[in-house]
């Protein structure tokens, strides 16, 4: 049982919300469950839910890519809630179980990526595994295929979502039935 | 305090008994409030902290370069100093 149940829908009487969280279940991610949780503090939870929806759907660096990046992250914090949602949007872009269980467990020798791409998985794999070996030989990597705008946006979605996955995690959420 | 300790560096072990001791003394309003800050500055430090960029005050408050900053402030931006000694 979560610890923090989610709020029923009639219970949020913000209209503001009450649109966001649909936004949500409509996407995949973060889904209605989460969402709902952090109702509780409608004001902080409405910048919270549309930083997700931003981070996640909006800019240069390819959605499928930022939804691998995403599980990827989700299990190594061994969130089963994150770990468990699929974007509707990256499955329909193409993104299979194949390519998740390969971003999440031999990405640099899977022939479903490019260099590119790999250099991504590192980045969100390294930046929680171990900061230390994100430096300035590993930002210089990275730039050679991406620009600096989009090696902040892919920053600051791995922070986002890092974020709420863990502490997705340590309220103790199961996982979304597919 | 315990909770923010916790989930920055085991947060398996914050178990049933760290919960129902974090209800005593906060509301569930408090507890989503508390974890969405906490996890949000451990996501933008860690990030921020692989930038290496520093103060752009020296202690006395002149506005330094990064490169003269680094110089006062050491290989890792201050705030970090406490996670660095362990």
């Amino acid at each position: 049982m979560v610890r923090l149940a989610p709020l029923d829908l009639d219970k949020i009487e913000d209209s503001e919300l009450r649109d966001l969280i649909a936004q949500c279940e409509e996407l995949g991610v973060p889904h209605g469950l989460f969402p709902r949780i952090v109702a509780r503090v409608p004001a902080q939870a409405k910048v919270v839910i549309a930083q997700l929806i931003e981070a996640h759907t909006k800019g240069n660096v390819p959605h499928r890519l930022k939804e691998l990046m995403r599980i990827q992250l989700a299990r190594f914090v061994d969130d089963p809630y994150f770990a468990s949602l699929r974007s509707t949007q990256a499955v329909a872009d193409g993104m299979t179980e194949e390519m998740v269980d390969a971003a999440c467990e031999d990405y640099e020798d899977s022939e479903l990526f490019d260099e590119a791409e790999r250099m991504a998985l590192r980045f969100s794999e390294q930046l929680f595994l171990d900061a230390d070996k994100v430096d300035k030989v590993f930002y210089d990597a990275l730039r050679k295929h991406w620009s600096d705008a989009e090696i902040m946006e892919m920053g600051a979605f791995i922070a986002t979502y890092y974020a709420v996955q863990l502490f997705m995690k340590t309220l103790d959420a199961g996982p979304v039935a597919a | 305090m315990r909770y923010v300790e916790k989930i920055s560096t085991d947060p398996d072990s914050f178990g049933d008994a760290d919960w129902d001791d974090l209800r005593a003394h906060l509301s569930e309003e408090e507890i989503a409030e508390l974890g969405l800050f906490l996890a949000f500055n451990l996501g933008f430090h860690t990030f921020f902290g692989s930038l290496k960029f520093y103060p752009m005050f020296s202690p006395d408050g002149r506005l330094v370069s990064q490169e003269e900053s680094e110089k006062i402030y050491g290989a890792r931006p201050e705030s970090l100093q406490g996670q660095a000694a362990e």
